[in-house]
């Protein structure tokens, strides 16, 4: 609280004015402030958004013409940024004495590093519980999804697109092999039993064309999240209670050797793979398992025109278990309100709709978007296809949020995780032994987070 | 040069002598001004910017120097192996990769460049992929390099080599960057050098055929000496711009396997803009400016001394 | 025609005037290869892009071309890219083909240092120079307009273009401007007039040069623009981090054809011009 108060106070005076009044308004006028603060006819109010690119064309061209029926008189802009850029210039504009963007998308790990320099607005304060509708229910989050737009105790953002990662399931793969198709109680042990028959020729040419798994292997800051659900599936976890690095220990290694062990299954090549290559590979039918983001589900498995699978072929599930639990790690795009818009009332009017009850089922019905309300996941899914997604991603918010399966919380999060990747991918060329991969970085990222 | 001042002097004899300097001077300097006007207005502040902010404590929450740490960050930097390990990769990068472009392009150039129809289309067509951006570059390299099913791995199988793992085995894929980056920038090389060699004065080549001379001695001779100063611009250029190069290994590699490929300029990018860390990164910038400065000053004396001998 | 000379011993022999043109012929087919993987690629359905073994033959489609050319920005992208490529090279010619002559050709007391630590600039990291370039124009509030990204441009581009022009100046014979300013020409009338148009092919490949520098550039245009400034490679960027469905790889070949095709138009157009206009120098000269 006290850190937004600080940049409230060095906003532009203009700025704050008008939040200052439109507050006052909303307390005292009701309906006349929503109004003003949501526009009129005539004065239409003016929001931009900064997202992914990834999503931000889908949105504006079809979000937000939906959005438009209910708030008529709130014109959204949203820009895309490409992924990696968006949060150097997430915070770089928000940071300025009067931001562009009202609207700020933030990645899992990026709340703390916004919220910390002062840029994102708090929620759920008394000024924005007045612009708040009454029947918009904070409790049916899922633990897991609401957490990761938290920081401090405060909450800065809502989820509006939620990911988890999974382990996808070349069934026809499974049966060819004769080893039986993995269930959610399957372990890595087992896994890497039957890994080697899962390596086979398919064709009978004498050459292998079909792998046990492929996902990321690469030098870039999304592998690590691979060796880090293994180690938190085995009880481990990145910090201890005290914020400091407790991944360099037994757990870690193992689970670090268990990553690089994979590669001894996965297609030819597989180290310099990553997000779309092991995406490719297992849309081309050559791995019988795969690890990714949830939401690349529909074009692996639904969509003719990318995939080379059926329905009937692929399988979605949490990642295999280990000592203690079944693995899930979280990736949720939360949407929070700059501390320094000019039209908070309306920004937060977007982002509402988004995450409501009712925008939420628009937004998986016809975008095909993952919810973060229980009672959209409970609910019968408009498409038959969700139904095995919303099991599984029930169960990954569950795992994910009893192990605290997500990246480092802190203002140097994504930091931490750039060192994470650099000895990661030392272990996995071979550069290192795994042991002391694991203690470079962990004494690298504890002085990074002091 | 100096008879050339002298003339000029003279044709503006009728007026009083100290203005005519005056306007002498401006004449000249009206050359070099616009150029240096706008290189200052856009490039001091960001110069200067650069070198506080790496000797400082960066707030994210302004984006700007807080406090004066002195020479902290470089600390951190000299520290950290991956910095050093970055400057290693990015001198063998240079080593290959600038020989094997400038040598490759002035050859493909001269070959290019025989009388025949067809020439001016070759040319248009060798700039093609430095126009493909570095992302799709990357991409369709990856494709080409495939160890699985990449038409490389076939034509190496052919000469009996089998299974190269190109983006996997470190060595590979360094060699992996240098190919794309001579794939790239060797168009560059063929551009300027065609321009060139077409712009040589043809009559002492006249001269020198009737004088007998075969086209080895004209080479040598005659072409070289010739070309010597826009050889040496071109890498001067490509040099100043392959110092600069980080998109490729970015859209290629990663910097990977093991920070294999992960030159010094991706580094500073992730730094600045993956880690957030802007101190770190502009500390980097200014040691990387330093010896970028130092060797373009050597490539530079180097330059004067190949003039001068011709 | 003026390479003549080079061709060496034309009358001669056949034989190795036709084996040169081969190799030639040869090296280019080598460098298009990648480019003909790509334009193929653009035709191919995204399942069809990474199979194994490759598909030459496959059911081609314009399907990433529509896809693409609906999107609400990429006219406007393209404008932009245009707009700030010609905007950038224009200038840098101008500003650094008139400095690299002063440096080739004008005795100017301190210009060399002024040049030296023109090229040198280049040595800073762009990465550190976007950000601090994106304070000031916050706060003069220029961001995300053509001439940022034009200035910016100008930044990297006018070193290139002094040094490369310095480079071909130096290799013209002296006569030139003396008798031009013998005849009564300022020392600019004398660049302008008899100068620039002997430099035309060394002028014409070095604009080439900077353009294309200026049409591919992503740093400065992610960091300087957010929507009416900014280009073709921020979209290109955004396609290939397609952190939701994965690189769409039929999409990226598509724009990477559609961007290649106004440089290679425009490089073709200058050539047979700069041809034509060497024939015709030579023949009147």
């Amino acid at each position: 609280m006290k850190q937004l108060f600080g940049a409230v106070s060095s906003l532009s005076r203009r700025a704050l004015m008008v939040s200052a009044s439109a507050a006052v308004i909303a307390t005292m006028t009701g309906m006349v402030a929503q109004a003003e603060g949501l526009g009129t006819p005539d004065k239409p109010v003016e929001v931009r958004m900064i997202a992914n690119e990834a999503f931000a064309n889908q949105w504006q061209t079809l979000m937000v013409p939906e959005f438009n029926k209910h708030y008529p008189n709130v014109k959204v802009t949203i820009d895309g940024v490409p992924y990696v850029e968006l949060l150097a210039k997430s915070m770089l504009d928000a940071t300025g004495p009067s931001p562009t963007y009202d609207i700020i998308i933030a990645d899992d790990p990026w709340v703390p590093q916004l919220a910390s320099v002062g840029a994102l607005l708090d929620l759920r304060s008394e000024e924005v519980k007045g612009w708040t509708s009454e029947d918009f229910d904070w409790d049916d989050f899922n633990v897991a999804p609401l957490a990761a737009s938290e920081w401090d105790g405060v909450q800065y953002g809502v989820p509006v697109r939620s990911n988890m990662l999974m382990m996808f399931v070349n069934k026809s793969l499974y049966e060819k092999a004769g080893v039986p198709v993995p269930t959610p109680k399957l372990t890595w042990n087992e896994f890497l039993e039957q890994a080697p028959k899962l390596v086979q020729d398919t064709n009978g040419d004498g050459k292998v064309d079909a792998w046990a798994i492929d996902t990321y292997f690469v030098r870039e800051p999304l592998t690590p999240t691979i060796w880090q659900t293994i180690m938190n599936s085995n009880g481990g976890s990145l910090l201890d209670e005290n914020g400091k690095p407790a991944f360099n220990n037994e757990i870690g290694v193992a689970a670090l050797e268990t990553h690089k062990k994979l590669l001894e299954f996965a297609p030819t090549g597989a180290i310099s793979h990553g997000f779309s290559e092991s995406l490719q590979a297992f849309r081309q039918g050559m791995v019988a398992t795969h690890i990714n983001w949830g939401s690349v589900f529909k074009g692996s498995a639904i969509d003719a025109a990318t995939t080379t699978l059926t329905p009937e072929q692929v399988g979605i599930q949490v990642l295999p278990m280990g000592s203690k639990s079944a693995g899930a790690h979280r990736g949720i795009w939360s949407g929070a309100v700059s501390a320094k818009s000019e039209n908070p009332e309306a920004a937060w009017a977007v982002l509402q709709w988004l995450s409501s009850k009712e925008g939420e089922k628009w937004h998986s019905a016809n975008l095909g978007v993952f919810p973060a309300r229980k009672s959209t996941l409970a609910a019968e899914p408009s498409e038959p296809w969700l139904v095995p997604v919303f099991d599984a991603l029930q169960q990954a918010y569950d795992a994910a949020g009893e192990g605290k399966m997500w990246r480092i919380r802190h203002p140097r999060s994504d930091a931490a995780q750039q060192v994470l990747a650099d000895e990661h991918s030392r272990f996995i060329a071979g550069q290192v032994s795994a042991e002391e991969a694991l203690n470079v970085a962990a004494e690298k990222i504890e002085k990074i987070l002091k | 040069m100096a008879t050339n001042t002298m003339t000029a002097g003279e044709v503006r004899r009728a007026r009083s002598p100290v203005r005519s300097k005056l306007m002498d001077a401006a004449s000249r300097w009206a050359f070099m001004a616009p150029a240096a006007i706008i290189l200052a207005a856009m490039l001091a502040y960001p110069i200067i910017y650069t070198v506080e902010i790496s000797f400082a404590r960066f707030d994210l929450m302004t984006f700007s120097a807080v406090e004066f740490v002195g020479w902290e960050n470089y600390a951190h930097v000299f520290d950290d192996y991956r910095f050093w390990s970055s400057m290693r990769v990015t001198l063998i990068y240079l080593a290959f990769a600038l020989p094997i472009q400038i040598v490759l392009g002035f050859g493909i150039a001269y070959l290019i460049n025989a009388p025949w129809r067809g020439r001016g289309a070759v040319r248009a067509l060798f700039i093609i992929p430095m126009v493909v951006a570095p992302v799709v570059a990357g991409g369709i390299w990856r494709m080409i390099l495939d160890p699985l099913w990449g038409i490389m791995n076939w034509v190496a199988g052919l000469f009996g080599v089998d299974g190269l793992d190109w983006f996997g085995d470190p060595t590979l894929a360094m060699a992996s960057i240098i190919i794309i980056d001579t794939w790239r920038w060797t168009p560059f090389v063929i551009l300027i050098a065609t321009a060139a060699l077409l712009a040589l004065p043809r009559d002492i080549f006249e001269a020198a055929e009737i004088d007998g001379a075969n086209w080895w001695s004209m080479l040598w001779s005659i072409t070289l000496p010739l070309l010597v100063p826009i050889i040496a611009a071109t890498f001067v250029v490509r040099w100043l711009g392959a110092v600069k190069m980080f998109d490729i290994a970015l859209a290629a590699t990663y910097g990977g396997p093991g920070g294999a490929t992960n030159v010094i300029n991706l580094f500073i990018y992730e730094e600045a803009f993956r880690s957030l860390r802007f101190a770190e990164s502009a500390a980097m910038a200014v040691i990387v400016l330093v010896l970028t400065m130092v060797l373009t000053g050597i490539f530079l004396i180097g330059t004067r001394k190949l003039e001068d001998r011709y | 025609m003026t390479s003549l000379a080079l061709s060496g011993g034309t009358r001669k022999s056949r034989f190795w005037p036709r084996v040169r043109i081969a190799a030639g012929l040869l090296a280019c087919v080598i460098f298009l290869f990648p480019v003909f993987w790509m334009v193929l690629s653009s035709f191919k359905a995204q399942r069809d892009i990474f199979t194994v073994p490759p598909t030459l033959f496959f059911t081609p489609t314009l399907q990433h071309y529509f896809e693409y050319m609906q999107r609400a920005d990429i006219s406007r992208r393209m404008i932009n890219t245009i707009i700030v490529a010609a905007g950038s090279g224009i200038i840098s010619i101008v500003a650094g083909g008139m400095a690299g002559y002063a440096l080739a050709r004008i005795r100017l007391r301190g210009a060399g240092t002024i040049g030296v630590l023109i090229l040198l600039s280049r040595g800073v990291p762009p990465i550190a120079l976007a950000v601090p370039m994106f304070l000031v124009a916050r706060s003069l509030g220029v961001t995300d307009q053509h001439i940022t990204l034009i200035l910016a441009y100008c930044t990297f581009l006018i070193p290139y273009v002094m040094w490369l022009m310095r480079g071909f100046f130096l290799a013209l014979p002296k006569e030139l401007e003396e008798s031009a300013m013998i005849d009564g020409c300022s020392r600019m009338g004398a660049f302008f007039k008899i100068i620039v148009p002997i430099s035309m092919p060394g002028i014409l490949s070095t604009l080439i040069f900077s353009m294309i520098l200026a049409w591919e550039e992503l740093l400065f245009a992610l960091v300087l623009t957010n929507r009416y400034a900014s280009t073709i490679p921020v979209a290109i960027a955004g396609i290939a981090g397609d952190t939701v469905n994965g690189a769409n790889w039929g999409a990226l070949t598509a724009v990477g054809t559609f961007t290649v095709l106004p440089v290679v138009v425009f490089a073709l157009l200058v050539q047979k011009w700069l041809i034509q206009g060497l024939a015709d120098g030579a023949t009147k000269g």
